[in-house]
């Protein structure tokens, strides 16, 4: 395994920027999720490390070596394909083998090399199968058993889990991960769903429109976001329009006061509150400083959702624990008074789209 | 709904599965000393076709013909093939368009071009002399080589229609990962995309190995008189020698083998490994 450094690398097709000076680095064992909607470029990226699309400009840093202009084959990556990829005339044990064989392994040595591989993805009985013969999952499981196969440099992982059934998809995220620790894979996973990368990766890098919004842990991207983009991308957040009125306080387009503190780096052209529904407490009639309208309740289980209109315009969202027993907001009907109060700490003044 | 059938099934039946009945109880009859045909239910036209020099030196001809246009077809047709399958552009319909316009020039018109440009007076033999190149105009036509060439440009389109239809199935990510892998261009081409490219090769094969057997206009106009395929020696038969006998059980010949090649071509290839896994709408093209 080695560390992965990208240095301003750029993808121009056409007119068009795919990925716009990008810089990002992924440490030895350490696993990076490069997060975003789909068109962000994220899989360009993705191919442009793995060989498949060359850049416009910049490099790349594999274990110390420029594979920039190095061809895929000799780049030593092992991708997962979100399709899986796994070729249809060879059987699981030929497919995890093709790796091996491609680098000169005789048939002899690459039996038990193949065995261990099919064993970490506890596949080692289907050995003689064709891919077709398999389920979804156990397609997946012998793709990421033939990347391994070759002990590649860097594990690479294209939406890995964007095929699977939502049970299949949070067991195959823990295996995965387990794997990539175990191994000490240094990974670079790229996803457009937040949950995955919030549960697997150490570092989550968010992109949008070719650039990086913010890197970052998942809980520095949850709780200090850089910007609205990265805010609303990593979680449900309620987004106000806001300018500072003193350290102590915000006033919103609407012209509301609400309070948040101001934070030493607080960018001056933040202009959007940003507060997350679960830090917001909710409760029956006007007795609290934020006062609302309830315009809607939708029971989720554990959760109940609030959508509280505050003066004439706008609108918050607020979630608790579904409340029970003898707590008041369970009599609390749509257009019923509320109040709102929130810890001062909790929403952050942040720009509507961060500047580098 | 079975009924649906019906029109075709009577086409077939009464324009094909008939007359071919009709001509095999033909092949079986004799020539007569007076007359043109004596009922007969004799073998001696097959045993004479595979026993008389001339017949099957006609066979042979015909066979190796269509062996080595099929060959030189495949060599031709597979990058252009492949080009087509991967390509996605606006030059791939124009490519598409350009490879089937010969298929809208009849055999015989682009014959009668060939002879304009291969013959002793011909554009390309004025070419060389005008050069000083040559002293004396060269023998173009009535070449084995000059049909060889000509089929080659009549069936080439149907190889590479065939073969980029089945390049085209096959995920452009296969290559990639075994790119991945470790495969070399070379081998990605030799243990990927040939394997499953196979079941296209062999039908574009059967296809133009059938189509080369029965060259008829280009095997008489580029080939002369006494460049003999099977075809024309049928048609010789039956019009010119009125031996209708003779040519029924040539025909059949023809069938025959045309036939047993079909066959070969389609068991020879049908190893099938099932449907190539397939991604989700989110395509690998830059996002």
């Amino acid at each position: 395994m080695a560390k992965l450094t990208v240095e301003r690398l750029k993808k121009q097709f056409g007119t068009s920027i795919a990925v716009d000076e990008l810089t990002l680095e992924v440490a030895q064992g350490e696993m990076v999720a490069l997060l975003g909607p789909s068109g962000c470029g994220k899989t360009t990226t993705l191919r442009m490390i793995a060989g498949f699309v060359a850049p416009t400009s910049g490099r790349m840093l594999l274990g110390g070596n420029d594979i920039t202009r190095v061809p895929p084959h000799v780049r030593e990556t092992g991708l997962v394909f979100q399709s899986y990829a796994l070729f249809p005339h060879m059987t699981v044990a030929e497919n995890v083998g093709f790796g091996l064989e491609m680098r000169g392994v005789s048939r002899a040595q690459r039996g038990p090399l193949i065995a261990e591989a099919l064993g970490l993805v506890r596949l080692s009985h289907l050995a003689d199968r064709f891919p077709k013969q398999m389920s979804g999952g156990q397609q997946q499981r012998v793709a990421l058993a033939r990347a391994l196969a070759i002990s590649p440099k860097l594990f690479l992982l294209d939406e890995p889990l964007s095929n699977l059934d939502a049970k299949l998809r949070a067991e195959v995220r823990t295996e995965i991960r387990s794997l990539q620790q175990r191994l000490g894979l240094t990974t670079l996973i790229v996803t457009h769903d937040r949950e995955e990368a919030l549960t697997m990766a150490d570092r989550l890098v968010v992109m949008e429109g070719g650039r990086v919004r913010q890197v970052g842990s998942a809980r520095e991207l949850y709780e200090e976001p850089r910007d609205a983009f990265v805010a609303e991308f990593v979680g449900r957040c309620n987004l106000l329009p806001a300018t500072r009125e003193d350290d102590e306080r915000v006033r919103t387009r609407g012209g509301l006061l609400l309070s948040s503190r101001r934070r030493a780096d607080e960018s001056s052209s933040a202009s959007t509150l940003a507060i997350r529904p679960e830090r917001i407490a909710i409760e029956p009639g006007h007795h609290a400083e934020i006062k609302g309208q309830l315009e809607a309740v939708t029971y989720l289980g554990a959760h109940t959702e609030y959508q509280v209109l505050l003066g004439e315009s706008e609108r918050v969202v607020v979630t608790r624990p579904t409340p029970v027993r003898d707590d008041p907001m369970l009599s609390v009907r749509t257009n019923d008074p509320v109040s709102l109060t929130w810890d001062t700490e909790a929403p952050r003044l942040i720009p509507e789209t961060a500047k580098d | 709904m079975a009924i649906l059938l019906v029109p075709a099934c009577i086409l077939i039946l009464g324009l094909l599965v008939g007359p071919l009945c009709l001509m095999f109880r033909i092949s079986l009859n004799e020539l007569g000393p007076t007359q043109l045909m004596v009922e007969a239910l004799s073998a001696d036209n097959y045993v004479r076709a595979a026993t008389d020099p001339y017949y099957q030196q006609i066979v042979l001809t015909t066979l190796g013909v269509a062996l080595l246009c099929t060959a030189i077809t495949l060599v031709i047709a597979f990058p252009a093939a492949y080009w087509l399958g991967r390509v996605e552009n606006r030059w791939k319909s124009v490519v598409l368009i350009a490879t089937l316009f010969p298929l809208l020039v009849g055999n015989v018109v682009r014959s009668a071009g060939w002879m304009a440009l291969l013959d002793r007076d011909g554009l390309i033999n004025w070419g060389l002399a005008r050069l000083g190149l040559i002293a004396h105009p060269l023998q173009l036509m009535y070449t084995p080589k000059a049909v060889v060439f000509g089929i080659i440009a009549v069936v080439l389109p149907y190889m590479i229609i065939t073969v980029s239809s089945v390049i085209e199935s096959i995920p452009l990510q296969l290559e990639e990962a075994a790119a991945n892998l470790g495969a070399s261009p070379i081998v990605v081409f030799r243990r990927v995309v040939l394997p499953l490219a196979l079941p296209g090769v062999a039908a574009g094969c059967t296809l133009v190995f059938v189509l080369c057997m029965n060259t008829y206009a280009t095997a008489v106009l580029l080939g002369g008189p006494r460049f003999k395929m099977m075809a024309p020696a049928v048609y010789d038969q039956f019009i010119r020698s009125n031996n209708w006998p003779m040519g029924a059980a040539l025909a059949f010949i023809l069938l025959l083998f045309t036939m047993a090649f079909t066959v070969l071509g389609s068991l020879g290839f049908a190893r099938r490994y099932g449907k190539v896994p397939r991604g989700p709408s989110e395509r690998l093209a830059p996002a």
